[in-house]
Parts: C-alpha cells; structure tokens; sequence
C-alpha cells in the first residue's frame, strides 16, 4: 500500500503508540491478578486517562458485590470547577440510556465542558455489569484505535471484573469457612476447657475425698486413743447386747482381757448374776417397744469383777447413732471412793449436827447481796423456828429480845457497810416468853460481789447465868474488898499514928501527975516532956512515911499517841461495854499530833470517861445506846478527845458540882472520878468541860497540848511539864 | 529510982506491961509508978512467960497485935498454965468490934489507944479488985 512518507511516519508512531497501548491493557489482568474490582476498575481508568488524553472517564457498577452501586470518575486536571462524580454518573447515565452502538452522540456543555464526545463502553456481554463511560473534547474522538483500545479495555475490564468477582465471592466464602472454623475452633475450644475443669474439679472432689477419708481415719485413730486412754470403762455392745469393745480401763476395772470379753453377752461378764435378769428384760424391751428406762441417763448400780467381787457404778449408756440394728455404748465409773467419800461426808455431817447440838453452837451463812440466810439445824433449834421456814431478817427480828434490837439491827447495817468481822452478844425472847442469851461471831469472805458472811451462833444462856452470878459475887466481892482494903489502910494508918499518940497522951498524963505531987517530981516532969516531944516527932514521921507509901508519885511523861492510848482503853472495854449494850462508834481522827503526857494516867481518864457514859445509858431502853468516842485536832496546838452518850445527863446546874470529889449522880458511886480525872487533865496543862448535847445525854471532853517541838520520843525533855508534887 | 526498985520487993501489986513499941514501954511504967503501983515491962509474950514474974504479977496491961504471939495468945497460954491474971489489952487498933470479943474471953478492958489515964487507972483497979 502506498502512503505518504510524512503521513506515514505520524502514523507508524500513532500505531506504534496503539499496540503499546493495546500491550498494556492485555498486560493489565497481570497487575489485578488478587485484586478487588474496586482495584481492577482504578488501574483501569487511570490507564485509559493516560493512553487516550481523555477528559473525562467514569465506570458505574450496576450490580456491585454485596453493596450499593459503585461510581468511578476521572477528570482531566486542571478543571474546574469539579463536578461531582455522582453528577457526571447521572448525566453520563442520561445518554448511555440510549442506544450506545449509536456513538459517538456529541453531547454539549455537559458539566460547564464545551462539546464533548462521549464513547459508552457497557461491561459484560449485555452491559450486565455497568458501563464505563470515556468522553474528550478532541473533536476527532474516538479515532478508531482508539476505539479498538477502549472495546479492548471493555472487554478486559468485563474479564477482571468477573474474576474479581469471583475470587471476591470465593474469598467471603472463604473468609465464611474461616470464619465457621474459627468459631468452631473455638466452641470446640470452650468444650475442652469445660473438659478441662470438669475434670480439674473431679481431681479437687476426688482430692478432698480422700482428705475426707484420712481425716475420718485420723478421727477414728483420735477416737481410739481416747477410748484407749479413758479414765471411764468404754464398753459397747451390739443388738444383741453382745460386747464389741472393751477399753482398757474397763480391762483394769473389771479385771477381763479385751479378746476375753469380745462377743460375749455384756450381761454374763460385768452384771451381777441377781440383776442380770432385770438387765436382759430391760435390754429386750427396749429392742421391742423403743422404752427406754436407762438410755442417756447416769445412774449408779452394783457391777461385779472378773473375782466375782462386786463395787458400785455410775453408769451412763447411749444409743451410737448410726443406720442398722441398734448398738450401744456404757460408760463406767467405779464409784467406790465417790460412795465411800459421800458416805463420810454424810456422816461428817451427822458429827457435825451432834456437836452443834451438845455445844449448843448453830452456823450460818448470809450472802449479803442477795440477802441469802442459810441456818444450820442446831440455829433453827436455838431460834425454835421450823427447819421448813425460809430464814430472812424480819423472822429473826421477831426473836430478838426488844431491848437488843436495835443493837442488833446496826450490827447487821454496819456488817453490810463496813464488811467487818462480827463479834455480838445479845439475847432471845422465845414466844413463852423465856430469855436466851447467844454470842454471835462471824467471818466476812468473798469479794465484793460474792460477799459472804460465815458464822456461829452459840447460846451461851447457861454460861451467862453463871457469869451473871459470877459477876454479881465478883462486884459484891470488889466492893467488899475495896471497903475492906479501905478500912485496912485506916487501920494501919490509924495503927502507926496511935502508937506514938498513946505514948504522948500516957507521958502527958504522966508529967502532970508528977508535977502535982507533993513535992513534984520535976526530973520525972521533965523526961515525960522530952519523951513526948520525941513521940511527937515520931508521929509526924508516921505521916510523912504514909504520904510518901500512898501518895502519888511523879508521872512517867512520854509521847502519848492518843488514838493509840483510846483503841487500848476500848479493847479493854469491849466485852464489857457490849455486856451493857453499849454500841461503840469510834471517830478516831487521822494523822493526830502526838501528845506528852502519862499514857497510864490519860487512860485512866479515858476509861473512867467511857464507864460514865456507859454508866449513864444503863437505864436506858427506849434508843439505842450509843457511845461515840472521837479525837481530833483542837485549836492551838492541842488535841481534843470527846466521849458523848445518850444517857439520863445531868441537871444544867450541876454542872459545877460534876467534878467536886463526891459529887455522884450514880446510886452506887463515890464521885471520885470526874474530880481525879480533872485533877490528871490540869496536870497535862489541859482542861477537862462537860456539855449537855442537842438531843439525850452529855459530852464530856478533854483538850491537852500537843508534844512540844523538839520533844524526843522517850521523853527527854519533859521538865517542861511539872511533877505532880511542883503542881501541889 | 531505988525507991521504987525498993518498992518492987515491998507489997505494991506488980503491974507487968508486954507491948513490942517501945513508947508505950518507956511511957506506961512511969504513969503506973505514979498510980503506986510495981511495975515490970516486957516487950513480947515470949519474954513475960519467960520471965519470973508470971506468978507475982497482979494486973498485965498486954497490946493486941504483936509480931509472933498476939495479946489474945498469951492470955489463952496463961489460962492453960493455970494462971488466972486479970489482963487490960491496949491496941492502937480502930476496929472496935475486938472489945466485946476479949471481954467474953474474960479480959477487964480493952482501951484503944491513945486513952487516958484515968481510963487506965480505972481498968488497973478494977484489975486489982476482981478477984
């Protein structure tokens, strides 16, 4: 064929560019080989842009995989503004409607372009696929190559959208197999976990199971042990009452072997052959009717050893709580020591009630919070009160003799204040009247909450009677005495003056008579006169001897602690005080000076205190007859003692007369004391005052100087304090 | 004083004195000369019974209480000797309740010294007169 040379080079490079072109677009499935179609249809149009200076390419996918249609579109650069792709599809979608065989329709001023010549390319055989849509303002567009390139891109776009449909379609069902099989995987995953622990837990159970089952063989070696070691005989028996264990203490008490033992009727080795009988009932009728006479109590009965002899009991039996045929376990003491011991005790207790009864002694016990009384036989018996009679303060109240009653009740208030020891006598009225004299003494313990007193009560009527006597004759007698010591001192005094008085009376007489004689005998005169003067000085000898032999002597001056000196005096006092129902209240201040003074003496004022008070309540019945006696700091250095009754006091007037020697307001009294005692007081340089109180009775007190500063204990320097004879 | 040693031996009824104090001893014999009478001191029981003049003594002034023999002693001692002398007990004792005692026992008086001695006078008279 025959062309022009110039013409025919433009176009040698025009087909040269062509099969290039066409090289590439069959090379294309190469580079979508794994490709998606979203793949397949970029590399597509970016191509096609390239090979055929296109200004404009768009692909629409009518049946996408699995989505929404897909829309494509490349522009030419340098464009704008930039229509949508979505816009272009529309418009390009108007004119792929029409016949696209009949191409190339101009279309002008399609998206602001000028005229643009658009070539439609459907996909698939029947455009099936969707269409791809080239356009160029070139008016020689589409050249026939190129329109041979763009069907030759159709076709192999068609190609790799299938394929890329495919391997998409066998990817998802691909990815689905995956996707079942992991999950699969995975079930079948959770199923062997569940196996796992399933089994993991059958381990733990079986684990467990088998502590369980040494600790049970634990319990029962523990429980074997103890049965071994047991102090008690352990002896069980079967339903049929044949023995299945024997423990070792029941060997040593009953003196049998275990393999001896074993499966023997219990009844034929431990029951005495008279109860065995009552046993085999007993064991029978319980099998039979479920009665059960000795099941889960202690009871004590005979048992009888492998020698036949036979020793007491206690006896406990339980039924073992366990499925089948009943058996049993008995547990056994030997009591024959606890026997023996209750049997002493018993008879402990008789001795006891016996020797209450002859030493007429009763006992007692009072649990103070509760106001518990608990009485003795021999207590209710001395009270003459019923043993069923429930004991309370009020009931012994009605005992007590109306004159002690008072006394009594503060014993009992000040027991359950100070929780002291008592130590009381006091005196019944029985209902017929009879008087009973009791000495009561009694033993705090316990501590506070628990507070109790043990005690005694003993009727000492008897020995008050005597007493009673014996002190009757002992004043009668110490009044006897005391004349008869008087008269003997006025007759000894009487004795040693009269005998030189006689001899100045007789040498008197004498010398008158020999002065009147005829002639008078003047030497005979005048040796009577000597011997008269001699037998006067011999006399006043006599006198100064008795002062000197009666008199009083110095003091013996100390440091007198004067509580000290007051609680002697009282324990003195004490029993005697209490003889006369005299209750003591002592207020004996702390830490109080010390005194100097003659300890004996400022006792004997504090005794003869006390005795007035006592002395002044002795008539006194309608009040108790209280006697307080108290110390206590005084003003300038000194100390004071008070001893204060509630007796018949004395009229306000006599008040000066109280301390005059013979003064007395006591029937059997000489006065003395009071005088004495002010005497001994003003000696100490304090004075001795009486004072009526508010109420009944009078106060009578002391107050003496304190020890001086400097004083030593031993009285060194008691100069400062005259002698009796420097005061008189 | 040789006079009335003289008077000893003459009829003067002798007046025997036993008393342990010596006051009375020295005192009484001078009073008694003075009544005229003899007199002789002893001054216990022992020494009068010892002595002879148990026999011549009229009147015997004899004290109460002595040491070793009492007054009442010695007259009991005499009346079983046989000797019936009139007896005058002196005492300084107060106890007036000894008087009616000694008398029933056959004394003539009993004075309580310090007594007079017209009281004496008269007891020694009456002594002397008993019989």
């Amino acid at each position: 064929m025959e062309v022009q040379p110039e013409l025919a080079s433009g176009e040698v490079q025009h087909l040269q560019r062509c099969i290039n072109d066409l090289i590439s677009l069959l090379a294309l499935p190469a580079i979508w080989s794994g490709g998606d179609p979203s793949h397949v249809l970029h590399t597509l149009l970016d191509a096609l842009m390239r090979m055929l200076r296109l200004d404009l390419v768009s692909v629409r996918l009518t049946d996408p995989v699995g989505g929404a249609p897909v829309e494509i579109v490349r522009l030419a650069e340098l464009r704008a503004p930039m229509p949508s792709a979505h816009e272009i599809c529309e418009a390009l979608s108007q004119c792929s409607k029409n016949d696209s065989r009949k191409w190339p329709p101009p279309l002008r001023n399609l998206m602001g372009m000028g005229d643009v010549s658009i070539v439609p390319l459907p996909l698939g055989l029947q455009g099936e696929l969707g269409v791809i849509v080239a356009a160029a303002e070139r008016a020689d567009f589409p050249r026939q190559t190129e329109a041979l390139l763009l069907s030759v891109a159709a076709n192999q776009a068609s190609i790799g959208l299938q394929e890329a449909r495919l391997r998409s379609h066998q990817m998802r069902v691909a990815s689905e197999l995956d996707q079942q099989v992991v999950q699969r995987t995975a079930e079948l995953a959770t199923a062997n976990e569940e196996l796992k622990k399933e089994l993991a837990d059958r381990r733990l159970i079986e684990d467990r199971l088998g502590e369980e089952e040494k600790e049970l063989k634990r319990s029962e070696i523990r429980k074997a042990a103890i049965v071994d070691s047991a102090l008690d005989c352990i002896v069980t028996i079967d339903h049929e009452g044949c023995i299945t264990e024997f423990n070792p203490a029941a060997e040593h008490t009953f003196g049998y072997s275990r393999d001896e033992v074993l499966g023997k009727h219990l009844a034929d080795v431990i029951i005495p052959p008279s109860l065995r009988e009552k046993h085999r009932q007993g064991f029978a009728r319980y099998l039979a009717t479920g009665e059960a006479r000795v099941l889960g109590k202690r009871i004590e009965m005979m048992a009888v050893r492998a020698d036949g002899s036979e020793f007491p009991v206690e006896l406990a039996i339980t039924r073992i709580p366990l499925e089948g045929p009943p058996s049993f376990t008995g547990y056994l003491r030997d009591i024959t020591e606890r026997k023996w011991a209750e049997q002493e005790l018993q008879r402990s207790e008789a001795f006891l009630a016996e020797a209450q009864r002859l030493s007429r002694i009763g006992s007692f016990s009072w649990r103070v919070p509760a106001d518990e009384i608990t009485w003795s036989e021999q207590l209710y018996r001395i009270f003459q009160i019923d043993r069923d009679v429930q004991v309370t303060f009020a009931l012994i109240g009605t005992r007590i003799h109306p004159e002690d009653l008072s006394v009594f009740q503060e014993h009992i208030e000040r027991s359950r204040r100070d929780r002291s020891d008592v130590q009381l006598e006091f005196r019944l009225q029985m209902p017929d009247g009879a008087v009973k004299y009791v000495h009561l003494v009694a033993h705090i313990r316990g501590d506070h909450g628990q507070l109790e007193y043990i005690g005694a009560v003993q009727d000492v009527t008897e020995r008050r009677s005597s007493e009673e006597a014996l002190s009757t004759a002992r004043s009668e007698l110490s009044h006897v005495a005391r004349v008869t010591s008087l008269g003997v001192l006025t007759a000894s005094i009487a004795h040693e003056v009269n005998q030189p008085l006689s001899g100045i009376v007789t040498n008197a007489g004498t010398c008158l008579r020999m002065l009147a004689a005829d002639p008078p005998n003047v030497d005979g005169a005048r040796e009577t006169a000597r011997r008269t003067i001699r037998d006067g000085n011999r006399a006043s000898e006599v006198i100064s001897r008795l002062r000197s032999l009666y008199g009083k002597k110095d003091p013996t001056i100390e440091s007198v602690d004067l509580n000290e000196a007051a609680r002697e005096v009282l324990a003195l006092s004490l029993s005697e005080l209490q003889r006369s129902r005299v209750i003591l209240r002592p207020e004996l201040a702390h830490d109080l000076p010390l005194v100097a003074g003659d300890r004996v003496q400022l006792q004997q004022v504090i005794l003869n205190l006390l005795r007035n008070a006592s002395d002044a309540m002795s008539t006194i019945d309608d009040r108790p007859r209280d006697l307080l006696i108290r110390t206590e700091p005084d003003d300038n250095d000194r100390v004071r003692l008070s001893v204060s009754d509630v007796g018949i006091g004395f009229e306000p007037q006599a008040t000066d007369k109280l301390f005059e020697a013979f003064y007395t307001t006591k029937n059997g009294g000489m006065g003395i004391g009071l005088s004495v005692s002010r005497s001994i007081i003003e000696r100490h340089h304090g004075h001795l005052w009486a004072t009526p109180n508010n109420g009944p009775g009078v106060t009578f007190s002391f107050s003496i100087p304190c020890r001086p500063e400097g004083l030593t204990s031993d009285g060194t320097r008691a100069s400062r304090i005259p002698s009796v004879s420097d005061a008189a | 004083m040789e006079l009335r040693q003289e008077g000893l031996a003459t009829d003067r009824p002798l007046v025997s004195v036993v008393d342990d104090d010596e006051s009375v001893r020295e005192s009484l014999p001078d009073l008694v000369k003075e009544f005229g009478f003899a007199v002789r001191t002893f001054s216990s029981p022992e020494e009068f019974l010892a002595s002879d003049c148990v026999r011549q003594t009229k009147c015997l002034i004899l004290d109460i209480a002595m040491p070793g023999m009492s007054g009442p002693d010695l007259q009991r001692e005499l009346k079983l000797r046989g000797h019936g002398i009139p007896i005058i007990f002196i005492t300084a004792s107060t106890d007036k309740t000894v008087r009616p005692q000694l008398l029933e026992q056959g004394a003539i008086e009993c004075l309580f010294k310090p007594f007079s001695d017209t009281a004496l006078l008269e007891a020694v008279n009456s002594a002397l007169h008993s019989k």
